[in-house]
């Protein structure tokens, strides 16, 4: 091979419109072993972060993206014309980790754990692709279930679901609201 | 929201002022809405610094009510569910009040499946107070996986469609066309240049084009597949984006930036 490994993955990176896993780096690199790969690509994300660059590769969705660094989110923002990214509403938001700490889960199961409809939320949540359908529960009236997407993990920078906030961190955040108060 | 908005009460703890992050962005403070029943049964708790394993229920019940009653901080499109879990705590109530002969253990005491319910609550709130600090670092580190949205319409969220979104919105209008029974008189024959040539006209000059109201116009069957035809063309070589909002509902297409500037593809 002419050029170097880290090279290459860098030029892999940058094209890719979605996160780019090792998987496809070496199946892309014929013959490679994947340990070789990661070690490049651990340099190359090294080399990244050392050099403070404007653009970054992030592992997320299982993958390898680039991005802007957040400290220039105003200069980008300008450059699209974008006044500020919308946020989930605090009822999406409740409902996509019901779903995504309860999945494979129904509406009404859903709608259960918040104590308030769920329906409406849900048609927002498929419609932004962060949840998805995978099929019929075999229950009265065959009800739909739900997971959460790929994009999901993306949208809060997860590379799997076990990365989502833990029993600990949790517990930690309760702890926190419990003195605050006190 | 009622339109009057009402004073702080005069229990100023039941005013909350929203988290900081989203005071700094320039919203104004305002009063806390209860969106759910467990929301305000939550907050209630928590005011109260009652234990959750030990809820006294007819105290817990009064202020409840109490603010149901007030509805200014309670979400009115979730009047009935408010009302619900109103219902559950008086039953609850009363199971604790019927005599018995021996005492409780403790997985039949009634509060038992509110308890659960409530624990599970708590837990999936705090999950979102962590999921949304890493929701706006996220938001910060812009990828280029996303296409950069039309003026004006920057709150939608774009999703390019695949062929098969395509294709089936071309089958669902040509099947309005069967069903509009017109008889077509054999016209002209179409050919595959010009029709790419109207259609880049088209875009060019109205700069997004409806796919259905598009194909509505064309005048017999064959005319429509060669524009489908070149549709499809201009998307592969990547002349053209194709874009659905919803499912079901019309593909927009469009000329990409940088084809628009070269302007010459013919």
């Amino acid at each position: 091979m002419s050029s170097p490994l880290k090279d290459i993955l860098e030029s892999l990176i940058f094209i890719s419109q979605e996160p780019l896993t090792i998987d496809r780096m070496t199946a892309v690199l014929e013959g490679t072993p994947a340990e070789e790969v990661q070690a490049a690509l651990d340099e190359l994300i090294q080399g990244y972060a050392a050099a403070a660059r404007g653009i970054q590769i992030v592992h997320t969705g299982g993958g390898y993206i680039l991005s802007t660094h957040p400290d220039h989110d105003r200069w980008v923002r300008k450059l699209l014309q974008i006044e500020r990214k919308n946020k989930l509403s605090s009822a999406a938001l409740e409902s996509l980790s019901s779903i995504a700490y309860h999945q494979p889960v129904t509406q009404a199961e859903i709608s259960a754990i918040r104590g308030v409809d769920s329906t409406y939320t849900l048609k927002t949540l498929l419609d932004k692709k962060l949840i998805k359908i995978v099929g019929r529960k075999k229950a009265p009236g065959n009800p739909l279930v739900y997971r959460t997407s790929e994009r999901f993990l993306q949208y809060f920078g997860l590379n799997s679901l076990d990365e989502l906030p833990s029993e600990e961190e949790i517990g930690k955040i309760l702890q926190e609201e419990k003195s605050s108060e006190g | 929201m009622p339109e009057n908005v009402p004073e702080p009460l005069p229990s100023a703890d039941a005013v909350v002022a929203l988290p900081a992050s989203d005071a700094a962005d320039g919203y104004q403070v305002r009063l806390e809405i209860f969106e759910g029943p467990l929301d305000l049964l939550l907050f209630l708790i928590r005011k109260k610094k009652i234990d959750i394993h030990d809820i006294p229920i007819a105290a817990i019940t009064r202020d409840y009510l109490g603010y149901l009653d007030r509805k200014e901080q309670i979400n009115l499109d979730r009047e009935a569910e408010f009302l619900f879990i109103a219902a559950l705590l008086i039953y609850i109530k009363s199971q604790m009040l019927l005599p018995r002969e021996t005492d409780l253990a403790e997985q039949e005491d009634p509060r038992r499946v509110l308890i659960n319910r409530l624990l599970e609550f708590q837990k999936i709130k705090a999950a979102c107070s962590i999921l949304r600090d890493r929701e706006e670092d996220q938001l910060l580190q812009w990828k280029r996986n996303f296409l950069p949205p039309l003026p004006g319409e920057s709150e939608l969220d774009f999703t390019e469609v695949s062929l098969f979104d395509l294709a089936e919105s071309f089958f669902l209008m040509m099947k309005r066309r069967t069903a509009a029974d017109t008889r077509v008189i054999k016209g002209r024959d179409v050919s595959t240049e010009e029709k790419m040539k109207e259609l880049l006209g088209l875009l060019r000059d109205g700069q997004v084009l409806d796919f259905l109201a598009y194909f509505a116009t064309q005048e017999s069957l064959e005319e429509a597949l060669v524009s489908f035809f070149c549709l499809l063309e201009l998307i592969k070589s990547r002349v053209a984006v194709a874009v659905q909002d919803e499912l079901f509902q019309t593909i927009r297409v469009w000329l990409r930036k940088d084809a628009r500037r070269a302007g010459h593809h013919e």
